[in-house]
């Protein structure tokens, strides 16, 4: 039960987002959490390391059993708890092979975004190179339009078919992260309609990150 | 039904042998596929465009389904197909999230994995550094005693999640095929080693070894240092 269940996680982390709208859309609200920070190097404390041995957030326990990969959490709360809440794997052959098929896909998205957002972060000095910034944001502009191609497609404000489901529980953290970091809502039409049909969404607004309510948005995305 | 089924793959790729050990263990096998060359860039070729706009293997169809994230196919032929074959996924609540947890723990492998035995493929002349590579393989080799560790925890003759072979052993098998491949020591992980050996007799994966490794039982020596 919800009470059996603890979360370690930090604000505006997509992958921890990700848990925390499962949660929701499960009914599993009450769990234990506690707000970390990664700026004072929280994720690496003990009580992180003691749950996640790569002191990364989300540290996330379903009783005893670690689930620190976002997906994988995802993906056993909706096994476990497949009959209460909202279902987000349907039956449906074909529309469960699309489910699953975006639900992967955003790692792509991930990698590409990060680096470009993380670029100084993630290579020294000494590595960096204005060729790899470049070719690092055209594989982003690529992979972008490739997302709003999907949502062209996409008729119910969903990522696939007529209802909410886990491809939108992992996809739409890192959509609203991107805004977030001053992606263009004019050159992303389809994209910003997706990030702001889903915001009022109960699930969604309950865990809407809070150091973002009263944050101004970063620029860094603003010329992709 | 198998035929319904056609795949586009490449030989070495682990992504690719991952859904091919996922159609063995099901009871797959007469899928229609294709082996193509990722040397001659046939990856970037229209045949694969017209069904993965990515440009990239493995490319998987099962009737007008198109599937190519490879984890994705794995789950999705287990979920249609759980009644035959192999059981993938676990009952128990507990291996099933060692699964899981396993399972994405799997992608980080990897990609850290790809950083140092592709690291010429991925990142063009001008912009490569040897410390850049150092720090690769670095991570790599915490990567690698993670691993370690959690087969040591699990005792002699485990499979990744536990006494059964699940989802996990699918998709990172063809990792940990590729990392000895390229010449890891046994001596130095022996868990690691202990696990290769036990996975490679597998019917399915026996099924769907590289053939290039097959003509080339010799591989490249990458990591024999690390």
């Amino acid at each position: 039960m919800a009470k059996d269940m603890t979360l370690l996680w930090g604000s505006g982390s997509p992958p921890c987002w990700r848990i925390m709208i499962v949660l929701e859309e499960k009914n599993l609200q009450g769990y234990n959490q506690k707000l970390l920070s990664f700026e004072k190097g929280e994720h690496k404390s003990k009580e992180v390391m003691e749950i996640n041995p790569r002191g990364q957030l989300p540290a996330f326990k379903c009783g005893d059993v670690p689930l620190n990969e976002s997906c994988a959490a995802c993906f056993h709360l909706e096994c476990k708890y497949k009959s209460q809440g909202t279902k987000l794997i349907p039956d449906c052959e074909d529309e469960k092979a699309q489910i699953l098929q975006r639900v992967f896909e955003v790692n792509a998205l991930t990698e590409k975004s990060s680096i470009v957002l993380y670029y100084n972060w993630i290579v020294p000095e000494g590595e960096r190179h204005d060729s790899a910034v470049k070719r690092n944001k055209e594989a982003l502009t690529a992979e972008l339009k490739l997302w709003e191609g999907y949502l062209q497609k996409a008729s119910s404000g969903f990522i696939v078919g007529k209802d909410f489901s886990l491809a939108d529980v992992i996809v739409y953290p890192t959509v609203a992260y991107l805004f977030q970091n001053g992606l263009s809502e004019q050159r992303y039409p389809k994209l910003a309609e997706y990030y702001k049909g889903l915001m009022n969404r109960p699930s969604i607004k309950a865990s809407w990150p809070p150091t973002w309510k009263n944050a101004p948005k970063q620029e860094t995305l603003k010329d992709i | 039904m198998a035929k319904d089924m056609t795949l586009l793959w490449g030989t070495g790729s682990p992504p690719c042998w991952r859904v091919m050990i996922a159609l063995e263990e099901k009871n797959l096998q007469g899928y229609d596929h294709k082996l193509l060359s990722f040397e001659k860039m046939e990856h970037k070729s229209q045949q694969v465009l017209d069904i993965n706009p990515r440009g990239q293997l493995p490319t998987f169809k099962h009737g007008d389904n198109v599937i190519n994230e490879s984890y994705a196919a794995c789950f999705y032929l287990e979920s249609q197909f759980k009644s035959q074959g192999t059981k993938l996924i676990p009952d128990g609540p507990a291996e099933q999230a060692l699964m899981y947890q396993r399972m994405f723990e799997g992608l980080t492998f990897y990609e850290k994995l790809n950083a140092v035995i592709y690291y010429e493929w991925y990142v063009p002349e001008g912009e490569r550094h040897e410390s850049a590579l150092k720090r690769n393989k670095e991570a790599l080799v915490t990567e690698l005693k993670l691993w370690e560790g959690y087969l040591q925890k699990l005792g002699s003759g485990s499979y990744l999640a536990g006494p059964s072979f699940t989802l996990a052993d699918v998709v990172v098998f063809p990792t940990v095929g590729t990392v000895f491949r390229f010449g890891l020591s046994p001596e130095r992980y022996p868990k690691l080693g202990e696990y290769y050996n036990l996975l490679k007799e597998r019917p399915s994966v026996k099924a769907s070894w590289p053939p290039h490794w097959l003509e080339n039982p010799k591989g490249q020596d990458t990591l024999k240092d690390i």
